[in-house]
């Protein structure tokens, strides 16, 4: 009987560990997520100075300008999700990448200390942010992991845990750039 | 940028002179050595045959002798050990650049070793020699050979007994890194132990205030553990180029080696059984690869700043 009993207890404590593990690993995740946010309004917030300072130098880059204000504006808007914040984030990060290799042309504006200065944040946010998405994706598997496996995958089933897709990195940026694709914009 | 030794007119006349000092010291020594092997075999002799008293006494003389010598050129032989890392390895890491000078006397402290976290036992005994600071291109660096060793005292039938047992014997390379960053990240050897403690602090319970970091490139993580106060900043330090450039560096030793990153510089850990920049005695300071072995050492070490890319400037930090 007693032994009966210690073995139970010692199941139930097994259990609330298991819970315990799981439930951290879900809220790491979350944390994970807030932690990109961060670093996303931080490089949102460079918007507005960059596109200042590059309008004063140049009006034939006005296409591209318009276009990353739009992006920031939209990710700026309160009832936005996750992935769609990330996807914005990749097509303005796409965006000014494109307008850093046009100001090839300007050696003024390359000149300006403050354009200067945004471009090295620019490049320091965006492997803050790549830190950041790999942070995320980390506590991404680390979760799915436990959600997948024996036994955490029993505990997984009664709350209705869901596997969480990982962050992907975008298409092109994969890619390796052609000098050839970059003249023929 | 080669540095040939063989057809370096200035550091040749250097070591030419060197050379003929090594050769008076080389030859003293090996006076007193024969002395003291003489006065040695004589008491020696004196019991089997008989005459122990004679023989301790006719012994006692050639030892004496051999002892008074060793003991009179050893001022000569610090001098020479000491010109050696000042003319010809000085000289040496002036042609690599400029900027390169040695020390001898200063090192690295015990408390700057501690610092650096990269091992967790405190130091009985610290010794640190050679210190070498200097800067390529954009960034400052320094380093400086280190044995550090902690005692343990066991009770045995005729008192105790003290053992001495190295924490690390090698080199601590320390660099001003080119990103901005506040905690602290870890990279330590995976052995039994570290990859246990891993896996406990990850799955049971964390001691302190460094989480393992699991990092996506498998060569890296299979090589290193890695601890780090903040998930994101260590991810921020070691990128996907960095784990690379960190794995090519640790493919060139002979031993792993350990790093790790703390206000803004970067420390690694090269062991080595070697002691670096030591004159030869008994032998020639002109055949090349006595002192290519040195300069190829330093030479390692002012490449790192290349191989890890310190001198890419585009993070905010100049």
């Amino acid at each position: 009987m007693i032994i009966a009993l210690i073995i139970i207890g010692f199941i139930f404590l097994i259990g609330i560990f298991f819970y315990n593990s799981l439930i951290g690993k879900k809220n790491q995740v979350t944390n994970a997520f807030s932690a990109i946010d961060v670093m996303l309004k931080k490089r949102f917030d460079l918007i507005p100075n960059l596109v200042e300072v590059v309008k004063q130098y140049t009006t034939y880059e006005q296409g591209t300008l318009t276009k990353i204000v739009e992006l920031r504006s939209k990710a700026g808007s309160p009832n936005i999700s996750n992935a769609e914040k990330a996807d914005l984030d990749t097509q303005l990060s796409s965006s000014v990448k494109g307008l850093m290799v046009n100001i090839e042309n300007y050696p003024d504006l390359k000149a300006n200390t403050n354009f200067i200065n945004l471009q090295t944040t620019w490049t320091e946010s965006e492997e803050q942010i790549a830190a950041a998405r790999r942070t995320y994706n980390a506590s991404v598997t680390d979760y799915n992991n436990s959600i997948m496996m024996f036994p955490g995958s029993l505990f997984a089933g009664m709350l209705n845990f869901q596997a969480i897709a990982v962050l992907e990195t975008a298409a092109e940026e994969r890619k390796n750039i052609s000098a050839k694709e970059l003249f023929n914009n | 940028m080669s540095f040939d030794v063989a057809n370096n007119v200035a550091l040749q006349q250097v070591l030419a002179t060197m050379e003929v000092e090594r050769k008076r010291i080389a030859g003293t020594q090996t006076k007193g050595y024969i002395f003291i092997a003489a006065g040695i075999l004589l008491c020696v002799i004196g019991f089997f045959v008989g005459f122990p008293i004679p023989g301790v006494i006719g012994g006692l003389i050639p030892l004496i002798y051999g002892g008074v010598l060793l003991f009179k050129i050893n001022d000569s032989l610090t001098a020479y050990q000491n010109a050696y890392k000042t003319n010809v390895i000085g000289a040496a890491l002036k042609f690599l650049d400029e900027s390169l000078s040695i020390n001898p006397y200063q090192g690295i402290e015990a408390s700057e070793f501690m610092y650096t976290q990269l091992f967790t036992n405190e130091p009985d005994r610290y010794k640190t020699e050679d210190l070498v600071t200097g800067r390529a291109d954009k960034t400052q660096f320094y380093f400086a050979e280190v044995h550090a060793e902690y005692k343990t005292v066991t009770q045995t039938k005729d008192g105790t007994r003290t053992e001495w047992h190295d924490i690390f014997k090698g080199i601590i390379f320390a660099a001003d890194f080119n990103k901005k960053f506040n905690g602290v990240t870890i990279v330590r050897p995976k052995d039994f132990g570290a990859a246990f403690g891993a896996w406990f602090s990850k799955n049971l319970f964390s001691f302190g205030s460094n989480d393992v970091i699991q990092l996506e490139n498998l060569d890296f993580d299979k090589t290193f553990v890695t601890y780090g106060s903040d998930q994101v900043e260590s991810r921020y330090i070691l990128t996907p180029a960095m784990m690379e450039r960190i794995l090519n560096l640790n493919h060139q030793t002979k031993y792993n080696i350990s790093l790790s990153f703390i206000e803004s510089r970067m420390y690694i850990a090269f062991p080595l059984n070697r002691n670096y920049f030591e004159a030869p005695v008994f032998k020639s300071l002109l055949s090349p690869e006595t002192v290519n072995e040195d300069i190829s050492t330093i030479k390692f070490m002012y490449d790192i700043v290349r191989e890890l890319d310190l001198n890419t400037r585009i993070w905010g930090k100049e």
